[in-house]
């Protein structure tokens, strides 16, 4: 079982290393994470950009990129179409974004799904990792969809399922989170609650746990209204996938990374392969900790499960 | 300027003494209320079964403390014997008590008896940070569930108020939404983006209102900086104002349950402060509550 993002890193390293499009690479801190990352033996890059702005980076990182692939590409839409192409056609293990819109990765992404015709719904997956928690908990969608209706969100949980049993956890715990409480009448999202919970109990997301709490105040104390001290409350019992109720809280709540010790890590689970898609607010080690998420993810994908 | 918990206690102390009303207390009650009343904010007045009360304070603190029974044996009375007390002048602080929240919020909204003043209500939660010492509000958390883009002017309005009241000049404004950039799909941008603008054209007063703005940008001047975007606001808000209530209320308890943080919260949008009863704010922390309270009295209400 993965636990934490060192056991990301740790078989990362054993696994790698793998062919990773990067979509224009032109910031300092993207080409010091490809850097790493090879050096780490994480991955082999495939560098599509602008040839003069790559080569410019590369050299304030210190980073000789001459004995690499490089793709010439200016039309960031045409870059993005030609990365995911490549993950689709098999040429490519990965797809990491650089300086690219990331809408314009999504619309990338949905094409080659819809060509491919898997029906997979596009979405992102934040791993935080928790200071006492076992596990790594799994927020999603952090950055797709704006307003998830409960359809879309049963597919959403069924890609966060697809990421987590990856990290070899059977029958991963789920908790579908609504800001619900006793006054105001019923949320939209504590409704998607209700329906999700029963769906999964009828077994339409196969091995897997709704578990009975929507807020992190039921899911800390165990339903209770009040202990003296909740901060002795037992951790563990959090569950593995967090399911926000929409963008704004989703993508607000899993950047709490920026004031909170917790470590955060995205990825977007398509049908042939991650894509990592770095804020352009990440740092370089933070990039580097999501490419060896992406590593092993691809691994497992192709069934060589350490 | 009001940087800390202990600074809005000792700055309390300062002031009168209060009258707090509160209908069926319980033990859990009695804690914050001897704390409070112990450091001579408040007199609690306990409004409920005579004898019931008198049993139940025996062995606490507050026996040996002023306090105040009002006899009224009816349970379903006791709330509403509370608002008309503040109401009449007689008390100047409404606690929540064991009556539940939608009863408490029916009857502080009622038009005719209850304590509303102005178009809503809203919630504060008020967080202290550690390093740098400051006071940080996140609003609203807890009423409204998807406030229009006037209801946020009022909330906002509220969060000015209380800022004023901790002595935060020039407050600083994150409008959250998903994103930094307006998105035409994405009503939380347009929402901030507007009030954004009113900021910019002075409608709030010497608050500086940026948005939209994500939490990243928000929180962190560098990695705003990293997005091109260069702020007085970014990585020094004294304000979170949140989309709508899913983030507000998952928020404010991510905040404290993985960052361990300290809250306590204030209802803003009526005639005198009323305390409620959020499971997670600590015990010790609704100390801090009526502290706030006994501050906010006496300045003519909150409502917008």
């Amino acid at each position: 079982m993965i636990r934490s993002l060192d056991d990301f890193s740790r078989i990362a390293q054993e696994k790698g290393p793998k062919k990773l499009a990067v979509l224009a690479p032109e910031d300092e801190d993207f080409m010091l994470a490809v850097k790493t990352s090879w050096q780490k033996g994480y991955i082999e890059p495939v560098l599509i950009g602008n040839t003069e702005k790559m080569q410019r980076v590369a050299e304030k990182v210190e980073f000789d990129i001459g004995g690499f692939e490089k793709i010439i590409g200016d039309e960031r839409q045409a870059i993005a179409d030609l990365g995911l192409n490549m993950l689709f056609s098999g040429k490519i293990a990965i797809v990491s974004k650089g300086q690219i819109p990331t809408s314009y990765i999504y619309r990338s992404i949905i094409r080659e799904e819809n060509k491919a015709g898997s029906g997979m719904t596009v979405s992102v997956v934040t791993f935080w990792e928790v200071p006492g928690l076992d596990h790594l908990i799994a927020f999603t969608d952090t950055g797709v969809s704006i307003k998830p209706d409960m359809k879309t969100k049963a597919e959403i949980i069924k890609n966060a399922l697809f990421v987590y049993r990856l990290m070899g956890y059977p029958k991963p715990r789920i908790a579908v989170l609504s800001g619900q409480r006793e006054i105001g009448g019923t949320l939209s999202s504590y409704r998607d609650f209700e329906l999700l919970r029963q769906a999964a109990a009828t077994g339409d997301f196969g091995e897997c746990e709704i578990v009975d709490g929507t807020s992190f105040t039921e899911l800390f104390l165990g339903g209770r209204s009040r202990v003296p001290d909740y901060r002795g409350v037992n951790r563990e019992d959090i569950p593995h996938i967090l399911l926000v109720p929409c963008l704004d809280t989703g993508n607000i709540i899993c950047k709490l990374d920026f004031f909170l010790d917790v470590t955060r890590c995205s990825l977007v689970a398509t049908s042939r392969g991650p894509v990592c898609i770095p804020s352009r607010s990440d740092t370089s080690d933070n990039i580097v900790e999501q490419l060896a998420m992406c590593v092993v993810v691809v691994d497992r994908m192709t069934g060589e499960v350490s | 300027m009001l940087k800390s918990f202990n600074g809005i206690i000792e700055a309390a102390k300062s002031g009168s003494i209060k009258r707090l009303v509160i209908p069926a207390a319980t033990m859990m009650d009695m804690q914050p209320l001897g704390k409070a009343a112990g450091a001579e904010l408040i007199i609690p007045c306990l409004v409920g079964g005579g004898k019931a009360i008198e049993d139940m304070i025996e062995e606490t603190p507050l026996k040996s403390l002023p306090h105040e029974i009002i006899d009224e044996k009816d349970p379903n009375k006791a709330l509403n014997t509370a608002i008309k007390y503040i109401r009449e002048g007689r008390a100047d602080i409404l606690m929540q008590g064991s009556v539940n929240h939608q009863t408490l919020m029916d009857a502080v909204m009622d038009a005719k008896n209850g304590l509303r003043k102005g178009k809503l209500m809203s919630y504060i939660s008020v967080f202290q940070l550690p390093k740098p010492e400051k006071l940080i509000l996140v609003t609203d958390t807890f009423i409204n569930n998807s406030p229009s883009l006037a209801e946020k002017q009022f909330i906002l309005e509220h969060a000015l108020r209380l800022t004023g009241i901790l002595g935060i000049d020039a407050p600083k404004v994150a409008a959250l939404a998903a994103i930094e950039q307006i998105n035409l799909n994405i009503p939380s941008t347009l929402d901030a983006a507007i009030l954004s603008k009113m900021s910019e054209r002075k409608q709030f007063g010497k608050a500086i209102v940026e948005g939209p703005l994500d939490i990243d940008c928000a929180l962190s001047k560098a990695a705003a900086a990293r997005k091109g975007l260069r702020s007085a606001v970014t990585g020094n808000v004294d304000i979170y104002l949140v989309p709508e209530v899913d983030t507000g209320h998952l928020l404010a308890e991510a905040l404290v349950f993985f960052g361990k943080m300290e809250t306590a919260g204030a209802i803003m949008g009526t005639t005198n402060p009323v305390i409620m009863n959020l499971p997670f704010v600590s015990e010790e922390n609704r100390f801090v509550e009526i502290a706030i309270a006994s501050l906010r009295c006496g300045k003519g209400g909150d409502g917008a």
